[in-house]
């Protein structure tokens, strides 16, 4: 756990230490002081685990000797990274309402009419999430826009000047120094500033909207650090595009706003206090995925549909149409201010980041012939994005496991941006394709060895930023490129884009790929009308288009969202059927061969993520085998010592604890009454909650949601929390904070049903109790997530720290 | 008229029209057409609407008769003219003098009512308007050209710019004729040095005065369709270029392949260095497993062990 060796903001030595002014309060507390406290009514820890039969207080002897004849073959050892584990790192996100007495009051207080302001509120808050996002959008286009136009300048300008005198070696160099420095800055500051924003964010968010907390991915401080990293590893001339990162920023910009306040800029603006929870957060960030989606691609539908495909397990109509909103919102910010920008204001021209342009003249039509051919486009998609995944896979082990200091990873990143660089020149120094420059609308065009009035084909498709060469590959009239070069351009930026993805640079895949699959996509045209002798149909820009699609769903495997996605992105809706087929296609192509390049990714981050199902295998486990046992128990009414070193026990970093009836009879495990988290257990000691102190009236006011609602999302550790000598010996009665209905299993229940109650209530801790209301077991993410359906049946993936 | 009219004063005068068609065709015998057509007529005499239909005014007919020479000449000129492309220099004239005769057949002159209906009857009567559809080929072609590029903002007349453009074109080529004539005529297409070397300079001015105006026009133009300079000056350049470094292949550029081999070759080295250095040097990274707390007793979960390991 991460955060508990941080220095938290607002630390427990405030105010209510001080007016208690005791002498002994600064005892620190020390965490091996657990074995020593271990009471009454809790078992815990492995290390108390070779003691285990002495305390003997529950009642599962036979499995307890099992146990203890397992422990020391199974030593904490150290392994080399592999993809079949899963992280400490990762908790989940308390979706489930903790229903305890504070919360209904609240509840029973708000009437109808304060209802109905929070309803407002919400769609104020997905008004405001759409017009953020889009711009944001709108600032990366045009800084971009203007950096690598300026960059392109500089270059052509340097080339064209020694193209006449001799020396292109140095302008080879200036493109890759050029390239390596951007790219170095925009390295560092991910590297160094917020590891978590590298990548295209898109598998964060999907762990996050699937119940796991990856840390600091919805803190203002990523956003600012995704942004200014897509921007410079795009001008840095990486194989990548700003469309993925877009899907994380509208993640942050509406967890941001729901919240009413930053606590990195250390604003409170006193509002949306009613969305202080990962419920309601978890709603506004599918919000913000679906706006970043609909901004990058000027697809609200498809953003939509994305939130659904990828994220939200929870859905009602009124969030989709909460989330239309938002998406809607998003696109038409970005396309008015982009279009004021241009200077048509009234056009309303640009609603995405990326426009595939218009799709729509009489040759773009395609006729029923062509729907084989386009299904044979998506079997090559498939194994190709196959290809790339599995390419990826192996070089992101490696990563992982010898490049994990922050430094290798700049290097790594300033290689591979003079790489592109290099690999960029070569092939425009090497190919002999001129085209004349009239009446092409090529922004930068080269000229090198092409005689005057041409223009060498290779520097569209590399001497330009990725979004442009997407959309000359799909809109240059036939005959704009030579298949040789399309041929190089395919192979070349295939490895570019694979060796890229990865890399310690905030970056998206989703243009790179479009941008192969179009290449060959755009090859397989021109070869096509060379077969059938230049018949009218076989319009190399169409196949550029399906083979783009066809290449993307081979990487990523979306199918409904990136089918709409790209219906949107072209405008054409009877496009939707070959699209569809296409995806499909390449979906279950890939399907065969390897995962889809996000669902690699979360898996090789040891992330605990619970698909849709439980493996299909997995009828025959139960509860009991699932369980992780013994449970760390409270009384519901503890004593203040024993709760503290609980908590601060390291070795057993749990979340939830359940609480059973307090007994005298420290033999007898009582029934459960309850169950209470981490956080609310803070809120109290930090209050100091403490049954004697309400004796003596010592308590000012009775605490109330609000309290715990301003700690939410940043407890602080236990550790800033200090608890005097005399306090260890108070009692605390949860009974009023507990959550006294907690979601309960038989012990005989199956995993997949176990898996169904988890997975669609989206719970954090899942009791297991036996026939008499006694805690035996707890489920929680890792249990379930340990099961995994592998390449010979079910898996189980081991615990590690990481 | 009151403005609640007006969509039967556009339908009356065709309808009138087939009738009378119709009568026509029917012949003689058919009386009660002709006579209802003549009534119709009248009506539209009554109206305020000349009877004789079926014929043109005599100004009428001299506009559309101006308007058909005119667009004759222009038609020559531009088929004369398209190769080598001197469109804009030499059917300005004619252009312009067609969209004054177009203008004076769509505009009111004169007598405000009738010429309107002049315009009316020429222009908007039948399906096919074959006179809008003359005079918007024309504009299109004009545009594509983009040939209001190369004028004078009255269009009376080419640009300084132009004028100095083609100026230094004719220059140019006859220096190459010159340069081309003192070598004899049968060498061998790659020994035309004596040309590159003569006709370097003005090839060279000529060219950066392409580029710059380019790039004026570029900067001065707001949309994307100002972005080409008219269609004579591109012509004129491309047939330049293509002389230069096709047909004399004067421009050769230096190509020094083996630095940027060499610089190529160590920047595409440096990474296998770098992933071989890290793999040797860097610590492998190690997880820690952690041993979870379960109960291992079950037979299934046994199975799934022996497999996983």
């Amino acid at each position: 756990m991460a955060n508990v060796a941080k220095k938290v903001s607002w630390s427990g030595r405030d105010r209510d230490d001080d007016e208690d002014g005791r002498a002994g309060e600064t005892t620190p507390l020390l965490n091996g002081t657990g074995p020593g406290a271990a009471g009454s009514g809790r078992q815990l820890t492995p290390s108390s685990f070779l003691r285990i039969g002495q305390l003997s207080n529950v009642d599962l002897n036979e499995d307890i000797h099992e146990l203890e004849t397992e422990v020391p073959r199974q030593r904490p050892n150290e392994i080399p990274h592999n993809e079949k584990l899963l992280s400490l790192k990762y908790e989940s996100l308390d979706y489930d309402n903790s229903e305890n007495q504070l919360f209904l009051e609240e509840e029973r207080r708000i009437n109808h009419a304060a209802f109905r302001t929070v309803e407002i509120k919400r769609w104020v808050i997905c008004a405001m999430i759409g017009i953020l996002t889009g711009l944001v959008a709108c600032f990366i286009d045009i800084v971009v826009e203007n950096l690598a136009g300026l960059k392109y300048r500089v270059v052509k300008d340097n080339i064209d000047k020694f193209t006449a005198k001799g020396g292109l070696s140095f302008s080879l160099l200036l493109w890759a120094t050029l390239n390596a420095s951007v790219v170095m800055v925009g390295s560092l500051i991910v590297a160094f500033i917020e590891p978590v924003a590298a990548g295209s964010g898109i598998p964060q968010i999907k762990c996050y909207l699937n119940g796991v907390k990856i840390p600091h991915v919805v803190r203002l401080k990523t956003l600012v650090i995704k942004v200014c990293g897509v921007i410079l590893s795009v001008v840095g001339g990486l194989a990548v595009g700003k469309e993925g990162p877009m899907i994380h920023s509208g993640s942050v910009i509406a967890a941001g706003i729901s919240q009413g306040r930053s606590t990195s800029l250390k604003r409170d603006f006193k509002i949306f206090e009613y969305f202080r929870r990962d419920t309601e957060k978890r709603d506004f960030v599918s919000a913000g995925a679906a706006a970043g989606v609909s901004a990058a691609f000027g697809a609200p539908v498809g953003g939509v549909l994305f939130s659904l495909e990828e994220g939200a397990s929870f859905w009602n109509q009124f969030l989709t149409w909460r989330i239309f909103f938002a998406s809607m919102i998003s696109t038409f910010t970005l396309n008015s201010v982009l279009s004021v920008y241009h200077g048509n204001a009234w056009d309303l021209s640009s609603p995405g980041l990326i426009n595939f342009g218009r799709f729509d003249s009489e040759k773009m039509g395609y006729t029923i012939q062509e729907i084989p051919i386009f299904i044979f486009m998506g079997v090559v998609g498939g194994i190709l994005g196959a290809l790339f995944n599995a390419l990826n896979y192996w070089l992101t082990m490696f990563r992982i496991r010898y490049i994990h200091r922050p430094c290798l990873q700049v290097v790594e990143a300033m290689l591979v941006a003079a790489v592109t660089a290099t690999v960029g020149f070569v092939m425009i120094y090497c190919s002999r394709d001129c085209q004349p420059i009239q009446g092409s609308s090529v922004a930068y065009p080269l000229q090198l060895f092409c005689a005057d009035g041409e223009y060498n084909s290779m520097a569209t498709a590399f001497f330009n930023t990725p979004e442009k060469s997407v959309v000359n590959l799909f809109h240059d009239p036939p005959g704009s490129y030579n298949p040789m070069t399309l041929g190089m351009f395919t192979l070349m930026y295939f490895f570019l884009a694979c060796w890229t993805y990865g890399l310690t640079v905030s970056a998206g895949v989703f243009i790179p790929s479009l941008l192969i699959g179009a290449a060959w996509g755009r090859l397989f045209g021109i070869s096509l009308s060379y077969l059938t002798k230049g018949s009218i149909w076989a319009d190399p820009g169409k196949y550029a288009l399906m083979g783009a699609a066809a290449q993307l769903g081979g990487i990523v495997r979306m199918t409904l969202s990136l089918t709409v996605i790209m219906m949107e992105a072209t405008g054409n809706v009877t496009y939707g059927f070959p699209i569809m087929l296409v995806l499909m296609t390449a979906k279950i192509v890939g399907d065969y061969f390897v995962e889809g390049l996000y669902d690699m990714h979360i898996q090789l981050q040891s992330v605990p993520f619970l698909h849709w199902e439980a493996p299909v295998t997995s009828h025959s486990l139960t509860a009991r085998e699932v369980m992780s046992t013994p449970v760390t128990c409270l009384r519901r009414i503890e004593r203040v010592g024993t709760v503290v070193d609980i908590l601060s026990d390291t070795s057993s970093n749990h979340n939830g604890f359940p609480v059973v009836e307090s007994n005298p009879d420290t033999t007898q495990v009582a029934g459960l009454r309850g169950l209470i988290l981490r956080s609310q257990l803070i809120v109290l000691l930090k209050h100091k909650v403490f049954v004697e102190r309400a004796n003596l009236n010592l308590v000012q006011r009775r605490l109330k949601l609000k309290d715990f609602r301003d700690a939410y999302p940043r407890f602080p550790p236990i550790q800033s929390i200090h608890v005097s000598q005399d306090e260890r010996e108070c009692m605390i009665d949860l009974s009023e904070f507990m959550n006294p209905s907690p979601y309960t299993v038989p012990q005989e229940a199956s995993l997949p049903r176990v898996f169904k109650l988890f997975r669609a209530l989206g719970l954090r801790h899942l009791v297991v109790v036996d026939n008499r209301n006694e805690v035996v077991g707890m489920v929680t993410r890792k249990d379930l997530a340990r099961y995994r359906l592998g390449k010979e049946g079910l898996e189980e993936l081991s615990l590690a720290q990481t | 008229m009151a403005p609640p009219w007006c969509p039967c004063r556009a339908l009356l005068p065709a309808l009138a029209l087939a009738l009378l068609g119709l009568a026509a065709a029917a012949g003689p015998r058919q009386t009660p057409a002709l006579e209802l057509a003549q009534e119709l007529a009248e009506e539209l005499w009554g109206a305020g609407l000349p009877g004789d239909l079926p014929e043109l005014e005599p100004e009428c007919r001299s506009l559309l008769a101006a308007f058909a020479e005119g667009s004759a000449a222009l038609t020559g000129c531009l088929g004369r003219r398209a190769r080598p492309v001197r469109l804009c220099q030499g059917c300005h004239d004619h252009y312009r003098r067609l969209l004054a005769q177009y203008g004076s057949i769509a505009r009111a002159v004169g007598n405000s009512s009738e010429s309107h209906n002049c315009a009316k009857s020429i222009l908007t009567s039948d399906r096919l308007q074959i006179v809008v559809t003359l005079s918007e080929f024309f504009n299109e072609t004009w545009e594509a050209a983009n040939c209001a590029n190369c004028l004078k903002n009255n269009s009376e007349g080419l640009s300084n710019s132009t004028e100095e453009f083609l100026d230094l074109f004719n220059k140019s080529l006859t220096c190459f004729e010159h340069n081309l004539q003192g070598q004899g005529i049968d060498l061998s297409p790659n020994n035309y040095t004596e040309v590159c070397k003569n006709c370097n300079e003005t090839y060279t001015k000529l060219n950066d005065l392409y580029n710059h105006l380019q790039r004026m026009n570029r900067q001065g133009g707001e949309s994307e369709h100002s972005a080409h300079l008219c269609i004579d000056v591109e012509d004129a350049m491309n047939i330049t270029r293509k002389l230069w470094s096709r047909t004399f292949n004067c421009s050769l550029p230096c190509s020094d392949t083996v630095p940027v081999i060499a610089v190529s070759s160590f920047i595409l080295f440096l990474p296998i260095v770098f992933y071989l250095s890290s793999f040797l040097h860097s610590k492998q990274k190690k997880r820690i497993l952690i041993l979870p707390k379960r109960i291992q007793s079950n037979a299934n979960l046994v199975n799934i062990q022996e497999k996983y390991s």
